[in-house]
């Protein structure tokens, strides 16, 4: 059995990163950097394929299946779905946000303008729960 | 520093959310995107079912009402850290 460590190597590797990323998707650091499963995703998959080249045997090759799977998935998510079009935007760093009045939880509307002089404001643009 | 979180939620989903983070945070419903879009922050057809929703925005103002601070995501997995926004606020 031992002679499979690199496919177990491989599979630990793919399963870890995917379970990482979704359990610390909290961690600013996590979900910022994507890239981070991809690459774990690759480096399983270049394991497994070596493995694979030496040793034509089911489990370096269910190895290599499990971690390119990922490693499709996972840069099909990245790359395409995940992405979003840039869109021109009216806000320009230098110039005034344009106002806006919107309820908020409790139905109070709210004016931007009326933190004009009083604070700073963090607007917080979000999907919501849709 | 006040903090406007704004989505197409529902006032009582975004109530809710509110009172489970015990944020600072006052959560405005922008219904049907109208200020979103407005503010050129409509990510066309993105949500699950096809419908249009916000691109995840977070922009901060002065005191004077002008933009000091921008972060546009490109990718819907990515936000600004939160320690970059604060120190932009805190250079204000």
């Amino acid at each position: 059995m031992t002679r499979y460590w690199p496919a177990m190597l491989s599979v630990a590797l793919s399963l870890g990163a995917l379970a990482a990323y979704v359990s610390l998707l909290r961690a600013p650091v996590v979900r910022n950097h994507p890239a981070l499963y991809l690459a774990a995703f690759a480096l399983a998959t270049a394991i497994a394929a070596i493995a694979s080249w030496r040793a034509a045997r089911w489990p370096n090759l269910a190895a290599l299946v499990i971690s390119a799977a990922l490693l499709l998935v996972g840069g099909y998510f990245n790359f395409v779905l995940a992405r979003i079009p840039t869109a021109a935007t009216t806000l320009r760093v230098g110039e005034p946000a344009p106002d806006f009045t919107l309820p908020d939880a409790a139905g109070v509307p709210v004016v931007l303008t009326s933190f004009r002089n009083q604070t700073p404001v963090v607007l917080v643009f979000y999907r919501g729960y849709w | 520093m006040q903090i406007l979180a704004i989505s197409p939620d529902s006032n009582e989903r975004s109530q809710a959310l509110a009172e489970r983070l015990r944020a600072r945070y006052r959560f405005l419903t922008d219904r049907d995107l109208t200020v979103t879009r407005r503010y050129g922050l409509v990510h066309a057809r993105g949500g699950n079912k096809g419908q249009d929703v916000p691109r995840p925005t977070t922009v901060v103002i002065d005191r004077q009402g002008i933009v000091r601070w921008l972060s546009l995501a490109d990718n819907i997995q990515v936000r600004p850290d939160p320690g970059d926004v604060a120190r932009a606020v805190r250079g204000l």
